[in-house]
């Protein structure tokens, strides 16, 4: 399989030993080791949000890590800025190309190369010879405006031959590609790492990853928590590897609930923007009062996409939303929040909350526009801490009064704030997109607590998650999601986590059961 | 023990008077005169008599307006640079005003109208932003030259006096004054409305919803969208105040100071406002100290050039030094922050 191998096996080409990184607010990576040999095809696999492109934009000198040596066959090595990791054969592919759309893709590739004179026919044909090499259907005269995403990838590809990296990292380079167009790349990958290249390929589709891998690093949470060789492992042990954190016992019986009539009701919900991959695709299905209805899926799979769109944030191109029989379809967050949906965001820190100001002023976030704490606009401050107060009790939550910073709060007391406002204040819908994520076994307790309560209080509920555990110990049925499109909706009875995370990987229905 | 932000703020403001001061004071040296005598000349001439102090209180009040201006916008986290340009629409509007009805009608017709005119000439700024999302920075601040130009060509042409000589209007008719509220000064009722100003603005943001969206949209635009929040409105509708406040001081300048508008009408006061409202740290009743603080250099400095020898532009330059280290100092403490979250953050995982 590989054809070439380094010299001296026990040194690896590149090498990333104990890097750490910080933002801000956030750990991106801890103690991160891994390394890649020549001739070797590296999959960087995880969620988003994991680390991976993170630790990549180290070793490509667009981050400095806090902590951590980055070594080139032995020999440490320091990368402050991409020049320097392209003086050492790197290169590196972002998601997002950076490529000037007005100009020739012969003026793209040779953009921060070209000194003084430049010898523009011989430049294009350079470019065209090596496109030919590699079977690249690109035509280097032309503008970048006119190519296809696919084309434009060849492009991004032909700038890092150009510049004869030995190390290419392409990051989620197969998200924006047709089938034929991931094939060819696939190709691509196989030849180029043939002639003694590494490639290092971050992404988090397990196909792809058994497809042209030799070796996988799953990465969760900003560590590596698995190196495998891809003919020791399987999908299914991977998507475990991947999403899978310790699996506690639930001490919540579910309640055996009849449901009631349809709340809400999503058909054919479809989000594609122009030019690109749909978003979501042909998304039908119904959530009763009195049930938990969960999204199950790995993360990165339309899942945020569809509480974007139910929520109001994100338009849908097609495809209808209606809730408790009101056509929703077109209305704005604020009146959907006035009909009565409530969303616990994924993501706290950016849609949840505002960490500067107070728990009170995060209580009254959702609450601006409706007279519950306000006469003719003016703030009841009073009344605002005193329902604050009994919420912060009511649910558990560790602070020193609602006058505490959101941002004082740890993770956990944070959620449970939101959980809190979003229950007491918003009606008979509730997303909740991850609740869990990231929480300790208490305040996970506290939320799924709060979760059936809900059901019980006949709410309709839609719970996104990726863990398996919660999906089982909480939902009446599940909607497997792949690709932005429902794989099957099951009742969780007629499920085990076997056959889920097949559906989850991208196995159809039929082939799973 | 006081909040860490706080003691940040306090500290780092302290070091840029100082470092304005230190840094004025070495170009003092090089007249070689003594820095601390012209200092101490400086501090006394502040307070010599009464007159000196009411003209205190005259500078700080146009600059009270403009650092307004900028704190209102900077809350929702945008940035109006143009309070200077929106301070000459507002002047024009009360010449304007109080050339045409030369009656006491026409100080609360000025306010109103000075108000709507630069808060509309602000509010396209916002309008730009939140349709095209444009920089509301570059736009604020190329609109200010539009503005002054619109003013010199005003000057010379409808507005100008009626002998045709200089770029300035007619004297305005004694009932249009803004009347004084200490005799023997020129402290007028400009001052008392600024004051009144910057209290609205401080209950607006910190005691109403409308404020509280506005912080809310300045901190966290996302959250905020999700919870209902239109910023693209938010920032329309504070760009109008925000202008609207900066055209104020047009009619406390115009009506209670100068009784005229002419040619290059107090060209600073829109960066001064800036700078202001960063050393408060955007709260609107630390900008009207922080607008006394600088009111007391400026009325201090002139008589100290006077007295001392030393040209008074030492004291502009003294302004700007102390401007550019408070300004400064706001990214210095927001690294102080960041680096403080991150220190939390590795200890907390060691």
């Amino acid at each position: 399989m590989v054809s070439f191998q380094g010299n001296d096996m026990s040194t690896p080409f590149f090498e990333l030993r104990n890097i750490s990184k910080y933002f801000a607010k956030v750990i991106a990576n801890k103690d991160v080791s891994l390394s890649v040999e020549r001739g070797e095809v590296l999959a960087l696999l995880g969620e988003n949000g994991a680390g991976k492109s993170t630790c990549m934009k180290i070793l490509y000198g667009l981050y400095q890590a806090d902590e951590g040596q980055i070594y080139k066959e032995g020999e440490l090595i320091t990368i402050k800025t991409p020049r320097d990791a392209i003086h050492h054969r790197i290169s590196m592919i972002q998601q997002h190309f950076s490529l000037v759309s007005a100009h020739t893709v012969t003026e793209n590739i040779i953009l921060g190369n070209a000194k003084g004179r430049i010898d523009w026919k011989k430049a294009q044909q350079d470019i065209q010879r090596l496109a030919d090499r590699y079977g690249f259907n690109v035509d280097a005269g032309k503008k970048i405006q006119d190519l296809t995403v696919g084309e434009q990838q060849k492009v991004e590809i032909l700038k890092s031959l150009y510049l004869d990296a030995n190390l290419l990292i392409m990051d989620e380079p197969t998200a924006v590609l047709t089938p034929q167009e991931i094939d060819t790349l696939m190709e691509f990958v196989r030849e180029y790492s043939s002639r003694g290249n590494a490639v290092i390929f971050i992404t988090h589709k397990l196909k792809e990853v058994m497809h042209v891998a030799n070796r996988i690093i799953v990465m969760r949470s900003g560590r590596v928590h698995g190196n495998v060789l891809k003919e020791e492992t399987n999908e299914r042990e991977l998507s475990r590897m991947m999403i899978e954190h310790t699996m506690q016992e639930l001490d919540t019986a579910q309640a055996a609930g009849k449901p009631g009539k349809v709340s809400l009701s999503v058909r054919s919900l479809t989000v594609a923007p122009r030019r690109e991959v749909p978003l979501l695709k042909n998304v039908t299905f119904d959530i009763h009062k009195g049930e938990i209805f969960g999204i199950a899926g790995v993360s990165g799979n339309g899942q945020l996409e569809l509480c974007m769109t139910l929520c109001g944030a994100m338009k849908s191109t097609s495809g209808s939303v209606h809730l408790d029989d009101q056509d929703i379809t077109h209305l704005s967050i604020r009146k959907r929040i006035a009909l009565g949906m409530g969303y616990v965001p994924s993501d706290r820190h950016r849609y949840g909350m505002v960490m500067d100001m107070s728990l009170s002023e995060n209580m009254l976030l959702k609450a601006s526009y409706f007279s519950t704490w306000n006469r003719n606009g003016v703030v009841n401050r009073k009344k605002l801490a005193e329902t604050t107060s009994s919420i912060l009790k009511h649910y558990d939550v560790k602070a020193s009064g609602p006058g505490a910073l959101a941002r004082e709060l740890s993770g956990g007391n944070q959620q449970k704030v939101i959980v809190g406002r979003e229950v007491e204040f918003c009606g008979d819908f509730i997303i909740f997109d991850q609740p869990t994520r990231g929480l300790d076994l208490g305040a996970i307790n506290n939320v799924h607590t709060a979760i059936l309560k809900e059901k019980k209080n006949n709410k309709a509920i839609m719970l996104v998650s990726t863990e398996l555990s919660e999906i089982f110990a909480l939902c009446d049925r599940v909607a497997v999601f792949y690709k932005g499109e429902i794989q099957g909706i099951f009742r969780t009875s007629e499920l085990d986590s076997q056959k889920i995370g097949l559906l989850m990987a991208g196995y159809t229905h039929q082939e799973v059961i | 023990m006081m909040d860490k932000k706080t003691r940040d703020i306090l500290i780092t403001n302290f070091f840029a008077v100082v470092l304005g001061l230190l840094l004025s004071g070495f170009m003092i040296l090089f007249l070689k005169k003594n820095p601390i005598q012209i200092f101490a000349l400086l501090f006394s001439s502040m307070f010599r008599d009464g007159y000196t102090i009411g003209e205190i209180f005259v500078k700080a009040t146009p600059l009270i307006f403009t650092a307004l201006a900028f704190a209102f916008t900077f809350k929702a986290s945008l940035f109006n640079i143009g309070a200077q340009g929106q301070f000459y629409i507002g002047s024009i509007t009360a010449v304007s005003v109080s050339l045409l009805i030369p009656s006491p009608v026409a100080i609360p017709l000025a306010i109103i109208l000075s108000f709507i005119t630069s808060g509309l000439w602000g509010g396209f700024i916002g309008l730009s932003k939140a349709k095209f999302k444009a920089n509301e920075f570059l736009i604020s601040m190329m609109s200010t030259y539009v503005a002054l130009n619109l003013m010199n060509y005003l000057l010379r042409t409808v507005l100008m006096e009626s002998k045709g000589e200089y770029p300035q209007t007619e004297t305005l008719a004694r009932s249009t004054w803004l009347f004084k509220i200490v005799p023997h000064t020129r402290l007028h009722f400009g001052f008392i409305l600024a004051i009144l100003a910057a209290v609205t603005i401080w209950l607006i943001l910190y005691r109403t919803t409308f404020g509280f969206r506005i912080r809310a949209v300045g901190q966290n635009k996302e959250a905020a969208r999700m919870s209902g929040v239109n910023p693209e409105r938010i920032y329309i509708i504070t760009f109008i105040i925000s202008g609207g406040l900066a055209g104020l001081a047009g009619v406390t300048e115009v009506n209670g100071v100068q009784h005229m508008l002419l040619q290059g009408f107090n060209p600073s006061i829109g960066a001064l406002g800036i700078g202001i409202a960063i050393l408060a740290n955007g709260n609107p009743i630390g900008i009207i100290f922080a607008s006394i603080l600088f009111g007391a250099l400026h009325v201090g400095g002139t008589i100290m050039g006077q007295l001392s020898g030393v040209p008074s532009s030492i004291i502009n330059l003294m302004e700007g030094f102390v401007m550019v280290f408070v300004i400064i100092s706001y990214y210095v403490r927001r690294k102080w922050e960041v680096s403080r979250d991150k220190k939390l953050l590795i200890e907390g995982t060691i």
